[in-house]
C-alpha cells in the first residue's frame, strides 16, 4: 500500500506540472510576440476571430512557424497546421480528396503542387496576389505561387578544389577529371525538378545524355541535398549538385569542420537554375479569402526579409534584398524557366533518372 | 498442453472479438489491394522485371543478412544478460535495448557523420595507423547500421523467454554429463527456438520496410523504388507496395511452418532459472558487449549529443538563435511519452485475445488474425498512414468521429506496431500452466476473475517487454504521427524530422538526445520495478 500510494502521489504530480504546464501556456493571449516571430512583427496582436484556415505545410516548422504566429497575431486568423514532407501532403491531399481540410498547401519545390494540379485540386489564386510575383515565379494556370528561392549550385570541398579548377557549366562534369568526384541526388524533388528544366530547356536527347555520362563518369548517389553537402563538408566526395542554401546552414550549425563552399556556374548555365519553393489554395477550401491572404502574407517585405535572413534563401518578392552573404542572381536566373512544364515532365524526367542507373549504386 | 487443444470449444465472445481485430489489421492490406484492383492503370502489370527484380533482390538479400546477424547477437546478449554472471547486468539490461529508438533516418545520418571519412571515429583510427576504415555505405553499410539498430528485436523477446526455464531440463542434461555447449544446443535452444524466430521475423519485416537507414547509406531497395515513384507513377508505388505485403505473407507463413514443426514451449516453472559462470569469459564477454554498444548507441549518441551541444552553446551566442523553445521541446516530450505508452498499453490489449484464441483453441479465425497482424510488420508507415486516411474518409460518421483524434492516431501504431507485441505476448499465454487455471476453474472462480487473478501475474513479464517493444518503436515513428495525428500535435521524432530535413541538425541534435534519454528512463523504470525482464 505505501507504495502504491507513493506512485499515485507521483503521478498526481506529473499530472499537476502537465495542468499547470497547459495553463500556462494557453493562458493569456500574449499581447506581442517572442522569438523569431517577433522580428517578422513587433507590434500588438489583434485579438483573434473565429475566422480558421488549416496549412499542409510541406516546409518545416521551424521555418515556417514563425511566421504562421506574425499572421496570427496581425490578421487574428488562426492557423492549424499539418508538418511533413511535401510529397507525404500531396499524397495525403490526394488521399483526402475533395474532403480534405486542407485550406493551404506550401510545397518545397514545384513537383509536388504540379502534381495536385495536374489532378485539378488547387483552386486559381486571385490575381492581385498572383500580380505580387514575377510571371515566370507562378503557374500559368494561376494555381500556384512562388514564395521563396533556392539556387542550384555545385558544392564542393575546399581542400581538394579551388574555385578556379572548378568547370563553367553542369555540361562539363562529365569531363575525366571529375571521375568519380561528383555526387548527384538523383531521388531528391529538387534534383528532379532541375532536371524537369533541363529537359525542357535541351530537349530529351541532351538531357538523358548528360545524365548518362555522369553515370559513366562514376557521379555518386545521394538521396539528398543535406547529405551531399554534409559528405562534401567532410571530404568523403569531393562535389555535389545541390541547392545553395543548406551549406549556409550546416556552415552556421558546424563551423570550421565543415570545409565546404558553394559554386555558381558561370555564364547564366542552367546548372544555376533557382529552384522555387510554391504556395496553393486548395479547389475544396471555403475560406479561400483568409486562404489569399496567408498567401499575400508569405510574399509581404517583412516575411520575404525574414526567409532570406533565416534560411539564406533568395526572396522573390515586394523588392526585398537577399542576405548579404549571398551571391547576387544573375538576369537569367529568374524569367526564363517555365514551371508548369514541372507537372507534366515529372513523370518523364524521373524515367530518364531512373533508367541511367544512377539511382542503383 | 497441446493435447487439450481442439477438446475445448472456444468460447464464441472471444472467436468474434479476434475476428473484429484481424478486421481491424486488415485496413492496409484492403487498402493496397483496393488501389491495386480499382485504379485506372491494372499496375500488377506494371511490375516490369528490371525495374522491380534487381530491387527486390537487394530488399530480400539484406533482409537476410541482418535477420541472421540480429538473431546471434541478440541471443548472445539475452543469454549473456539473464543467465550469466556478467558484470554489470543491470546495466546492460537497461542499455541494450536502446538502440530501437533510433530513427532510422538520423541514426544512419549520424553513423554516416562518425564513422566515415573526415568523420570522428574515423579520424582516430586514422590517428593510430588504420586507414583503410570500410565506408558505412551500400550493402555493408545497410547491413551494419541495421544490425546494430535492430538486434533488440531479437534480445528483448529471448531474454523474456530465457528468464522463465525451467532449470529441471537444463539439471539433468548437465547431471547426465553433456557439456554446457550440448546443453545449450539441446535443452535450451530447442525451448526458445520458437520466439527466436518470431523475433528474427521481425527484423526480416522491418529490414524489407525501412527506408530512412537503406536511403542515406544507399543501398537501392524496394522501398526506395517505392518513394521516388509516389507522385511521379503512384500506381507502380502501390503495385510495389502489394509486392511487399506479398513476400511479408510468404514469410510469415513460412516462419509458421517452422514453428509449428519444433517443440513448442514449455510451461513455465516456479523457482529460479539456472545461472552459468563465465570464468575466463568474462573479460571478452563485456569487452563484446561493450564494443556492440559503443557502435549501436555510443557513436550515433557521440554525434547527436556534439550537434545539440554546438547548438546550445551557438543559442546562447545569440548569433543563431535555436529555432526550438523550451515550451515546444517539453510539449513533443509529453505527446511522445504519452501516445507511445498508451499504444503499448492499447497493443497489448489488440493481441491479447489473439494469443490467447490461438494458444488455448484451434481456430481458423486465431491463425488468420495472427497471420494480418504479422505481415502487416512489413507496410511501410507512409502507406499505412494512406490507407488510414481512405478508410476514415469512406463513412461520414467514422469520419466525423475519428478525423483529428489521438484515438485514430493510437489505432494506426497498434495497426503499424501490433506484430512487435503479438511474439512475445502469445509465449506468455502458452507458458501459463494449465493446471493453475484448471483449479481456479474447480474452486468455481469465474473465467474473468481467473484471469485477472491468475493469468495476469504470470503473464506480466512477457507483457511488459511486449509493451516496451512497442513504445519504443512508437516513440520513433514518423510517417503515421505526420499524417494521422491530430492538427498540430508533435512528437520528439516529427520535430526531429522536422529540423533534421532543412538541415536544424542542431534543433535535431537536441531533441535526438532526450529521446534517448526519455527511452532510457522507459527501460530502467521496466527493469527496476521488474528486475527480471526487458
Amino acid at each position: 500500500m505505501p507504495r502504491n500510494s507513493k506512485r499515485q502521489s507521483v503521478i498526481k504530480g506529473l499530472l499537476a506540472l502537465g495542468i499547470s504546464f497547459l495553463l500556462f501556456s494557453c493562458g493569456d493571449d500574449p499581447k506581442t510576440l517572442e522569438g523569431a516571430a517577433s522580428t517578422i512583427f513587433d507590434g500588438e496582436c489583434v485579438n483573434e476571430t473565429d475566422e480558421k484556415i488549416i496549412v499542409y505545410s510541406g516546409r518545416s516548422e521551424n521555418l515556417i512557424l514563425p511566421v504562421i504566429e506574425a499572421f496570427v497575431c496581425e490578421t487574428g486568423i488562426k492557423v492549424d497546421t499539418r508538418w511533413g514532407s511535401s510529397t507525404d501532403m500531396a499524397l495525403l491531399i490526394d488521399e483526402e480528396g475533395s474532403k480534405t481540410q486542407a485550406d493551404v498547401f506550401l510545397s518545397r519545390s514545384p513537383g509536388p503542387v504540379g502534381y495536385l494540379d495536374g489532378k485539378d485540386y488547387l483552386k486559381p489564386i486571385n490575381t492581385a496576389v498572383l500580380d505580387l510575383v514575377d510571371d515566370s515565379m507562378r503557374s500559368k494556370n494561376k494555381t500556384w505561387i512562388g514564395f521563396s528561392g533556392r539556387q542550384r549550385v555545385l558544392v564542393y570541398n575546399t581542400d581538394q578544389f579551388s574555385e578556379e579548377t572548378l568547370p563553367a557549366s553542369v555540361f562539363d562534369l562529365t569531363s575525366p577529371e571529375y571521375q568519380g568526384k561528383v555526387a548527384i541526388p538523383g531521388s531528391n524533388g529538387s534534383f528532379i525538378d532541375w532536371f524537369t528544366i533541363l529537359i525542357d530547356q535541351y530537349g530529351d536527347t541532351a538531357a538523358g545524355e548528360w545524365i548518362d555520362q555522369m553515370v559513366n563518369n562514376g557521379a555518386r548517389y545521394y538521396p539528398n541535398n543535406r547529405s551531399i553537402v554534409e559528405a562534401v563538408g567532410r571530404g568523403e566526395i569531393a562535389m555535389g549538385l545541390v541547392n545553395h542554401y543548406y551549406n549556409y546552414k550546416i556552415s552556421a550549425a558546424t563551423g570550421a569542420e565543415h570545409k565546404a563552399n558553394n559554386y555558381v556556374f558561370t555564364d547564366n548555365d542552367i546548372g544555376g537554375t533557382l529552384i522555387i519553393s510554391a504556395a496553393a489554395v486548395l479547389e475544396s477550401t471555403d475560406n479561400v479569402d483568409q486562404a489569399e491572404d496567408f498567401l499575400t502574407y508569405l510574399l509581404s517585405a517583412q516575411v520575404q526579409s525574414y526567409f532570406t535572413e533565416t534560411t539564406y534563401e533568395y526572396p522573390i518578392a515586394a523588392g526585398v534584398q537577399p542576405n548579404s552573404a549571398l551571391s547576387q542572381l544573375q538576369a537569367f536566373e529568374i524569367g526564363s524557366i517555365d514551371f508548369d512544364s514541372l507537372g507534366e515532365g515529372f513523370e518523364n524526367a524521373n524515367r530518364l533518372v531512373e533508367s541511367s542507373g544512377i539511382l542503383n549504386q | 498442453m497441446d493435447r487439450d487443444k481442439g477438446h475445448i470449444q472456444s468460447p464464441a465472445l472471444l472467436k468474434v472479438g479476434v475476428l473484429g481485430i484481424g478486421f481491424l489489421f486488415s485496413f492496409p492490406a484492403g487498402y493496397l489491394i483496393w488501389r491495386n484492383f480499382t485504379g485506372d492503370r491494372s499496375s500488377l502489370t506494371l511490375l516490369n522485371e528490371s525495374q522491380v527484380l534487381s530491387p527486390l533482390q537487394r530488399s530480400l538479400v539484406l533482409a537476410v543478412s541482418v535477420s541472421v546477424t540480429t538473431a546471434v547477437l541478440g541471443v548472445l546478449f539475452a543469454w549473456l544478460t539473464s543467465r550469466c554472471d556478467l558484470p554489470g547486468r543491470r546495466f546492460w539490461k537497461v542499455v541494450l535495448p536502446i538502440p530501437l529508438v533510433f530513427p532510422s533516418f538520423i541514426g544512419a545520418a549520424a553513423f554516416i557523420r562518425t564513422m566515415n571519412p573526415g568523420g570522428f571515429l574515423n579520424d582516430l583510427l586514422q590517428g593510430i595507423g588504420i586507414n583503410n576504415v570500410v565506408e558505412i555505405r551500400g550493402f555493408f553499410g545497410a547491413w551494419f547500421v541495421l544490425t546494430l539498430f535492430c538486434y533488440p528485436y531479437v534480445y528483448l523477446p529471448v531474454a523474456a523467454k530465457l528468464q522463465h526455464l525451467p532449470s529441471s531440463l537444463e539439471e539433468t542434461s548437465r547431471v547426465l554429463g553433456r557439456s554446457p555447449l550440448k546443453t545449450f544446443q539441446h535443452v535450451i535452444y530447442t525451448q526458445i527456438s520458437s520466439v527466436l524466430y518470431a523475433g528474427t521475423l521481425l527484423v526480416f519485416l522491418y529490414t524489407i520496410s525501412d527506408f530512412g537507414a537503406v536511403q542515406l547509406l544507399r543501398y537501392d531497395t524496394l522501398t526506395r523504388s517505392i518513394a521516388t515513384a509516389q507522385l511521379a507513377n503512384k500506381s507502380l508505388s502501390l503495385a510495389l507496395g502489394l509486392l511487399l505485403l506479398v513476400i511479408a505473407g510468404v514469410v510469415v507463413f513460412a516462419e509458421r511452418m517452422v514453428s509449428r514443426t519444433t517443440p513448442s514451449a514449455g510451461q513455465s516453472e516456479i523457482g529460479p532459472p539456472l545461472e552459468y559462470s563465465l570464468g575466463g569469459w568474462r573479460i571478452p564477454a563485456v569487452a563484446l558487449v561493450s564494443f556492440i554498444t559503443l557502435l549501436s548507441l555510443g557513436a550515433p549518441l557521440f554525434t547527436l549529443g556534439k550537434w545539440a551541444f554546438d547548438g546550445i552553446r551557438r543559442g546562447s551566442g545569440n548569433s543563431q538563435p535555436l529555432t526550438l523553445d523550451g515550451g515546444q521541446i517539453w510539449e513533443s516530450t509529453w505527446n511522445t511519452l504519452s501516445i507511445s505508452v498508451v499504444a503499448g498499453l492499447a497493443a497489448i490489449i489488440a493481441v491479447l485475445p489473439i494469443a490467447i484464441l490461438i494458444s488455448r483453441f484451434r481456430s481458423k479465425v486465431g491463425t488468420l488474425a495472427h497471420f494480418l497482424v504479422i505481415a502487416t510488420f512489413a507496410v511501410p508507415g507512409i502507406l499505412i498512414a494512406l490507407s488510414m486516411r481512405f478508410w476514415s474518409l469512406q463513412t461520414d460518421w467514422a469520419y466525423n468521429l475519428f478525423n483529428n483524434t489521438k484515438a485514430l492516431l493510437v489505432f494506426s501504431y497498434v495497426v503499424r506496431f501490433g506484430s512487435l507485441a503479438m511474439g512475445v505476448v502469445l509465449l506468455s499465454v502458452a507458458a501459463i500452466p494449465r493446471n493453475l487455471e484448471d483449479a481456479g476453474q474447480t474452486l468455481g472462480v469465474t473465467r474473468f476473475s481467473r484471469f485477472v487473478r491468475i493469468n495476469l501475474p504470470l503473464m506480466a513479464p512477457g507483457l511488459g517487454a511486449a509493451a516496451g517493444l512497442v513504445i519504443l518503436s512508437t516513440m520513433k515513428e514518423l510517417p503515421i504521427t505526420l499524417l494521422i495525428s491530430p492538427l498540430g500535435f508533435s512528437t520528439l521524432a516529427t520535430r526531429m524530422f522536422s529540423s533534421f530535413e532543412e538541415a536544424f541538425i542542431a534543433e535535431a541534435g537536441i531533441l535526438a538526445v532526450i529521446l534517448v534519454g526519455l527511452s532510457s528512463l522507459l527501460t530502467w523504470t521496466l527493469v527496476i520495478r521488474k528486475s527480471d525482464h526487458l
